[in-house]
């Protein structure tokens, strides 16, 4: 944004922007676009790991935002309503890739997934030490479910009541899914520790 | 609370709940201990990676190029005329309609100029077929009225004919107008109320034609 433009906006509420934007001015959809954009993209990018892809998918999300603008009630928080586009674009993008995308409601419980049987069986341990570029490795390999909340919560700070609205699942759900997120993070980066350490 | 326990409630007590019975069991189990630990320090973790990039210019050049295309904004300033003046732009011939319908309301205006011995707005009509003409719609405005004035004049046989298809174009753009109201989105609704501009357009025209002398 120009500087004449920032100093504009600077007062200019989102409220204002929104209504503005849906009456088609150009600068209140820029300036929308410019108080979103970093956490649109980051969510983008954690989830592809591609920066452009995330660029792709950054740009689908805003032109659809921006096509439904008029009919955004205030229902939810804009931010919500944005992020669950972006989320829409990012999943709708994973599976046209062929990654599987398990619904979180329909995840079910599995002794695979129980985590009791990974306590105390290696003798790796991260002692609270987790290096940030193994663990943005590891997220890649999540699934895209456990990708989505992992993201959403530990990364882009989101609540469980926010996410349960974005990604339409329940609290309950999103707390259990990102515990089990953390966990598959844990044992990923126990293994690479492992296979640095040269162990089995 | 024995380490299976704490696994089941794990989700809830990491979340913060419950910290006074977490920490009872942590303390007594170095297991637990290291495993709550270390999930916290994923998540802790988690935050940096934060994306502190932005997307490059080009995004936002390709978002706005997209929306000027599809005619969803415009600049401050270039205020769309009040026909338009919503969320998407896809009914563009509309934009040439509405001026060639009132070009053509004004014309009908110039022809039908006050002349001294009648009002055009205030005049009853004479007419034998008091119902086609004599009550019209309450949705025709007086430029409706001027116009089948001017067919009674000059073609009376034709009043009938014209003053039903504006009564019928007329609910047309008043019901494209309620759904539009309604759901300014509504693209079938735009596309109606641009088809129905149209029709009233070429009534006026064909009125006109046929009026001239």
């Amino acid at each position: 944004m120009t500087d004449r433009k920032q100093r504009q906006a600077a007062g200019l509420s989102e409220a204002e922007a929104i209504e503005r934007a849906k009456q088609g001015d150009a600068e209140a959809f820029e300036y929308l676009y410019s108080l979103h954009k970093r956490r649109v993209y980051s969510l983008c990018l954690r989830m592809t790991s591609n920066a452009a892809e995330a660029e792709d998918l950054t740009q689908e999300a805003f032109l659809q935002l921006f096509r439904k603008i008029a009919t955004f009630r205030g229902e939810s928080a804009f931010s919500t309503w944005l992020h669950r586009m972006a989320v829409n674009v990012v999943l709708m993008q994973l599976r046209k890739k062929g990654l599987p995308v398990v619904p979180l409601e329909d995840t079910i419980e599995s002794d695979e997934e129980t985590p009791k049987k990974e306590l105390g069986t290696t003798d790796v341990k991260l002692a609270g030490s987790v290096d940030r570029l193994q663990l943005q490795r590891a997220i890649e390999k999540l699934p895209p479910g456990y990708r989505t909340i992992f993201v959403l919560h530990d990364v882009e700070g989101y609540e469980h009541n926010e996410i349960a609205e974005i990604v339409g699942c329940s609290i309950g759900n999103s707390k259990s899914q990102l515990h089990k997120a953390r966990l598959k993070l844990r044992d990923f980066l126990k293994f690479k520790r492992a296979e640095k350490a040269g162990k089995p | 609370m024995t380490c299976a326990e704490l696994q089941q409630v794990l989700p809830e007590l990491i979340e913060g709940e419950r910290e006074a019975e977490l920490q009872a069991h942590l303390q007594s189990c170095s297991e637990c201990a290291e495993l709550v630990s270390d999930l916290r320090a994923i998540a802790e973790q988690g935050r940096t990676l934060r994306a502190s990039e932005e997307p490059a210019p080009h995004v936002w050049q390709f978002i706005e190029t997209q929306l000027r295309r599809e005619g969803l904004i415009h600049d401050p300033g270039t205020e769309r005329p009040f026909l338009l003046r919503t969320p998407t732009r896809r009914w563009s011939p509309a934009i040439w309609f509405v001026p060639v319908a009132a070009a053509l309301l004004l014309s009908v205006a110039f022809l039908l100029r006050p002349k001294p011995q009648s009002t055009v707005a205030t005049r009853r009509p004479v007419s034998d077929t008091p119902s086609a003409f004599s009550t019209p719609e309450p949705s025709a405005d007086a430029d409706d009225s001027a116009l089948l004035e001017a067919v009674q004049k000059r073609s009376p046989a034709m009043t009938a004919a014209y003053s039903d298809n504006l009564r019928k174009v007329n609910n047309y753009i008043s019901d494209a107008q309620k759904s539009l109201q309604q759901n300014p989105n509504d693209d079938d609704a735009k596309q109606y109320l641009m088809q129905a501009y149209e029709q009233k357009t070429m009534l006026y025209d064909m009125a006109l034609d046929r009026a001239l002398p």
